[in-house]
């Protein structure tokens, strides 16, 4: 599995391009559990097609790993990524 | 290009389709060459199912998937020609078997005479070898494929910089100190709001921050450390996380002094 790694605090964005026919049913998943719109998740089709799941304001506990689960009466498939939330760099003071 | 042979084959359609054979059916040539038309050869072409790097390839609409493979996306392969019967076909019409279910092939054909073999027709559509009522219910379908998730970071959206303080005054005033009051502007942005307090000698166009450490959190402040005598004005800037902003309205100009003529404020 891939992994990425970004600051706590910041915004993490998972794109993720899906193909299929009938048009696939998209869900997100964190740790193998669904994850619902929020106020911190904001799940959307973004304007090139790319299925695409944004954490805002990452904390240390939306380290784990992600995953966009598709399928249509045809299969189903899915693409995974694991987070890790760092702690923020040292401001210099 | 032999000479007096047939022309190509025309029209070739495939018929019947089902999980092991096709039939192929075509048309005789428009010319024979000068000969009659011996028979004909019937060749099949496998449609590869190659794996693509990137999705974004048009698909196309007549390859139909059994396995969910990933990746798959169905295109003419390159693979060669391959003879169908070893003999010449007297009539324009063939069953192609031993085909492997859920493969999908294209054909064409040739006419052969006595003096030789003509150019191939044109080639067929594609044909799925499967069952009519799958194929129909899996027209132009294809199972889902997902590509690498992509993850980018991003900065939270700038924060917005606090307007300037509203209604500021001075409150009290001695030989020892000065105090101002002010109200809160109207757009503060998402957080807390704190303050810097500026002065400047009247007559001078130089103003000084006060409290050049430490923003104050409460719309008051006290200033102690003016010089008897000596006039001043005062003014208060916003601050937050995303910067300082544009400063308040001055006050009058306030002498220091025991005897203080304290301005009312503007708009009173």
């Amino acid at each position: 599995v891939k992994k990425f790694a970004v600051s706590e605090g910041k915004h993490a964005k998972f794109r993720c391009f899906v193909t299929g026919k009938p048009k696939p049913e998209i869900i997100w998943k964190k740790d193998g559990a669904p994850l619902e719109a929020g106020r911190r998740h904001l799940l959307f089709e973004d304007r090139e097609g790319y299925y695409t799941l944004k954490v805002m304001y990452c904390k240390h506990q939306d380290t784990g790993l992600y995953v966009c689960a598709a399928s249509n009466a045809l299969g189903h498939t899915l693409s995974s990524v694991y987070l890790t939330v760092k702690a923020p760099a040292v401001r210099f003071r | 290009e032999v000479e007096g042979a047939p022309g190509a084959p025309l029209d070739v359609k495939c018929q019947d389709a089902n999980k092991d054979y096709v039939i192929v059916t075509w048309k005789q040539p428009a010319v024979d060459g000068g000969s009659s038309i011996l028979g004909y050869f019937v060749d099949r072409q496998t449609q590869e199912q190659i794996s693509l790097m990137y999705p974004h390839t048009a698909i196309n609409s007549s390859c139909i998937f059994l396995t969910n493979r990933p990746n798959s996306v169905c295109e003419v392969g390159t693979t060669h020609w391959s003879q169908c019967n070893d003999t010449p076909i007297k009539f324009a019409r063939f069953p192609v078997t031993g085909l492997v279910e859920g493969r999908s092939y294209t054909f064409r054909v040739r006419a052969v005479n006595k003096s030789g073999m003509s150019r191939p027709s044109r080639v067929s559509e594609v044909v799925a070898a499967m069952d009519p009522a799958d194929r129909a219910r899996m027209r132009g379908t294809s199972a889902p494929w997902t590509g690498q998730i992509i993850v980018t970071e991003e900065e939270p959206a700038e924060g917005v910089v606090p307007g300037k303080p509203k209604e500021l005054e001075v409150t009290e005033a001695t030989k020892n100190y000065v105090v101002l009051s002010w109200k809160p502007p109207g757009e503060r942005g998402h957080e807390g709001i704190m303050y810097y307090v500026e002065k400047c000698v009247s007559g001078t166009d130089s103003w000084q921050r006060v409290n050049t450490e430490i923003p104050v959190k409460s719309p008051r402040f006290a200033l102690f450390d003016l010089a008897e005598g000596k006039a001043y004005s005062f003014r208060v800037r916003c601050c937050n996380s995303a910067g300082v902003g544009e400063p308040s309205e001055a006050t009058e100009a306030t002498t220091v002094g025991d005897k203080l003529d304290i301005p009312s404020a503007p708009g009173r």
